[in-house]
């Protein structure tokens, strides 16, 4: 299995377009997500008992196969079938289904002790929400964000069944001529990707979180 | 320093939602999607206009789009490509919106897509059938003597050992073999329901294939029996598949022809640089193109330019 | 064209490519390659999780699984061994592997640990102490394990039948191919309905299995997440 280096070298403009259309449909979804799971996180959260029937519900969500769901989005979002956007939407709802978990998650594992010693100090709830429970929930909340991110940039290639799937278009070329140079590239670039993608987040993570540093990470 | 992370994090929320709403838009063609970087929002063709030529997801049909669209640049008519845009079903779509202006086409199954029913046998009688048939706004230029027929076929020892040299013979052991060909075959005049209705030939199944290698991979294992391939394909002669014979003429003539839309069919300079190309075509020519890109895995585009400058018409 | 008229035609159901034939493939490709993962992850997660070793192997691999493209992964493997049926079930096994090594080892290696230090202290043999204590606690997560997985193969199962035509998916790219939007819909329904048929059952199999451990004691019930946070991936 030799890569044709000569080939990798004549298509570099379209791997690389290829590649820039891979990140942003992948990444799209998170931060469309992480608007959105936030609130709503919290928004869960405070239900309390209700809390788990909705995250199973949720769960029920991230258990349907990413195809089906890109290929059931027009019936949602009344697009046409192979329309990117089908795919944004799509990865979106997982990416909430499990970051709505992760906040949830996040903001339950913050003692009450705590939030109990904030109120005292008196901290109205905003504050208390804003400067004592999110810093407390983020670091769970940043693992769910690299598994939602590193999920995300697989699943986007998936697409290329319909049609699209940037970097996943290289396995059809090259599935379809015998050909693995392409499938070689298409593997290593979303590897190097999601590597680099979880990389940044865990800066970010160390960055804004520097007493965290001490803990072990998840 | 959370608020200002959060407020990041809304601000490029809101900037990934409107990138998402402009990105919608941008590509008329949205249910197809090439690598070719190559794009035009809405091609016309009128004098002077760009001729947009789409093409099927295989590999000749993506060869002669970059053939039409550099020899129509060559005489002065702006162009580009859309290639590999999918199936004859969603490229007629594309020409017919717009989207693309031009396709290389065969005339047999041309004929046979937009009439099921027609009685034409021989070239002529079918490129003569042609224009009555099409839909309004499209026509067809000349077709070439260049012929690329889809084609059945069995290894070299299936056909040792069961004697099948034809389609008539297939009647024999259809009841229980499986043929393989790409999904769209399984419904088409030439597929499944022809061999049946044509040669008597009701195979136990169909398998789809998307791509090539797991067919020829299946057929060479016997998993298939039956295959279809392309008569210009390099692996025909490569694996020494046996062609089935269609005494019946069950697969119509298939000339390349260039299908395209009205207003580019009434630009002369268009026609003129499309007619010396098919002219010029010959089958053996297509043999040589596929084999380029297929076996030596050249690009289309590349292929293309050459054989335009050795035949002296770019 | 109602998008719902591939499913709904009686005709679309029968013969060897019909929905029901095409979802029997389907559980049968899921059924295979979970059992046989399931065999090796097992086995292998309750080592590490009792001896503690190689505990950095279940994290890492657990981490690496959830980046690898499984169109890729599968399209290589065809090209490189074929398309037969074995082959498939290799590709959709290694995928299933991550999430029951992970959930096992975890839950092994979770499992109370004063239920644990009772069982030493009584004087039981290792292999009591994983069959009477550690199995039983750990059974909710291992059953988790299982169901991410199942779903992973499920989904991934739809993507095999690019390259062998068979399972669900072959509804979804033939329908791709000659734009019959009914027939691709009719592919996505299926899919969806089993892999949440199938996340219903097991997950209400690990309450089962979640109750029958901690008796009485409420909260946390067999879920995907470990106190860590750590999250399971999605399916492809």
């Amino acid at each position: 299995m030799n890569l044709d280096w000569a080939w990798i070298q004549r298509n570099l403009s379209m791997i690389g377009n290829l590649l820039v259309e891979h990140i942003i449909l992948s990444v799209l979804p998170v931060l469309v997500a992480l608007v959105i799971s936030l609130p709503l996180g919290f928004l869960v959260f405070k239900t309390k008992r209700v809390a788990n029937v909705i995250l199973a519900f949720l769960g029920v969500i991230y258990s349907i196969p990413s195809l089906a769901l890109f290929v059931m989005m027009p019936l949602i979002l009344g697009t046409k079938i192979l329309n990117p956007v089908n795919i944004v939407a799509a990865l979106s709802i997982y990416s909430i289904a499990l970051l709505v978990r992760s906040v949830v998650d996040g903001l339950r594992s913050v003692p009450a002790s705590v939030k109990e010693s904030a109120s005292a100090v008196g901290y109205g709830w905003l504050r208390r929400l804003v400067r004592v429970e999110l810093p407390l929930a983020m670091p769970v909340i940043y693992s769910g964000l690299r598994v939602v991110t590193v999920s995300n940039i697989a699943l986007v290639s998936v697409a290329v069944l319909i049609g699209s799937g940037a970097l996943g278009k290289l396995f059809d070329l090259g599935f379809g001529s015998f050909f693995y140079t392409p499938i070689i590239v298409g593997l290593v670039l979303m590897l190097a990707l999601a590597l680099a993608a979880d990389a940044l987040i865990l800066l970010m993570q160390r960055g804004t979180l520097p007493w965290f540093r001490k803990r072990q990470t998840a | 320093m959370k608020i200002k992370k959060a407020l990041l994090g809304v601000g490029l929320g809101i900037a990934g939602l409107l990138l998402t709403a402009c990105g919608g838009n941008s590509n008329p063609l949205s249910d197809a999607s090439s690598p070719q970087p190559s794009q035009s929002g809405s091609a016309t063709g009128a004098q002077g206009a760009p001729v947009v030529v789409g093409s099927a997801d295989f590999t000749e049909s993506k060869i002669l789009a970059e053939i039409y669209s550099q020899a129509l640049k060559a005489k002065g008519v702006e162009s580009s490509t859309k290639l590999g845009i999918g199936s004859r079903e969603i490229y007629t779509k594309a020409l017919q919106d717009g989207s693309i202006s031009a396709v290389p086409e065969y005339t047999g199954n041309l004929l046979l897509n937009f009439d099921a029913n027609a009685t034409a046998t021989t070239a002529e009688e079918v490129e003569k059938s042609l224009p009555a048939v099409l839909p309004p706004g499209i026509k067809v230029l000349k077709a070439s003597p260049a012929v690329d027929q889809d084609v059945y076929v069995v290894t070299k020892d299936f056909s040792a050992k069961s004697g099948i040299t034809s389609l008539e013979d297939l009647k024999k052991i259809a009841s229980t073999s499986t043929l393989g060909g790409p999904p769209e075959l399984e419904k088409r005049a030439y597929g499944p329901p022809g061999l049946e209705k044509i040669y008597g030939a009701k195979f136990k199944s169909f398998v789809p294939y998307a791509k090539y290698p797991p067919k020829i991979s299946d057929l060479d294992s016997n998993k298939i029996q039956v295959a279809t391939f392309f008569t210009t394909d390099a692996v025909i002669s490569e694996k020494g598949y046996v062609q089935l014979e269609d005494p019946q003429s069950m697969i119509l003539p298939q000339n390349v022809i260039p299908l395209v839309r009205s207003d580019v069919a009434d630009n002369a300079d268009a026609v003129a640089a499309l007619d010396a190309v098919q002219s010029t075509l010959t089958t053996e020519d297509l043999v040589q193109l596929d084999k380029k890109v297929d076996s030596e895995r050249q690009d289309p585009a590349q292929v293309a330019g050459e054989w335009l400058k050795s035949k002296g018409l770019a | 064209m109602n998008i719902f008229s591939y499913l709904t035609d009686p005709a679309n159901w029968q013969g060897p490519a019909g929905i029901w034939n095409l979802l029997l493939q389907h559980l049968a490709y899921t059924a295979a390659s979970v059992a046989i993962a399931a065999a090796i992850a097992i086995p292998l997660g309750i080592f590490i999780g009792h001896t503690g070793r190689g505990s950095f192997l279940v994290i890492g691999v657990s981490n690496a699984a959830r980046a690898v493209p499984t169109l890729g992964l599968l399209v290589l493997v065809v090209l490189l061994l074929g398309t037969g049926v074995g082959p498939i079930i290799g590709v959709l096994a290694v995928l299933a592997l991550p999430p029951i090594l992970t959930a096992t080892a975890t839950g092994i290696q979770g499992a109370d640990h004063e239920a644990v230090h009772a069982a030493r202290a009584l004087g039981m043999s290792a292999r009591q102490i994983v069959s009477k204590v550690e199995w039983p606690l750990a059974l909710p997560l291992v059953i988790s394990g299982l169901r991410s997985a199942s779903l992973q193969v499920v989904a991934t199962a739809t993507v095999a039948a690019y390259s062998s035509g068979e399972g669900l998916g072959r509804l979804l790219i033939t329908g791709n191919a000659t734009r019959n939007y009914a027939e691709m819909f009719a592919g996505a329904f299926m899919v969806a309905a089993l892999a949440v048929v199938l996340d219903i059952l097991l997950g209400g199999l690990g309450w089962l299995a979640s109750r029958h451990a901690n008796p009485g004691r409420r909260g946390r019930r067999g879920r995907q997440t470990s106190p860590r946070g750590e999250t399971v991936s999605q399916p492809a």
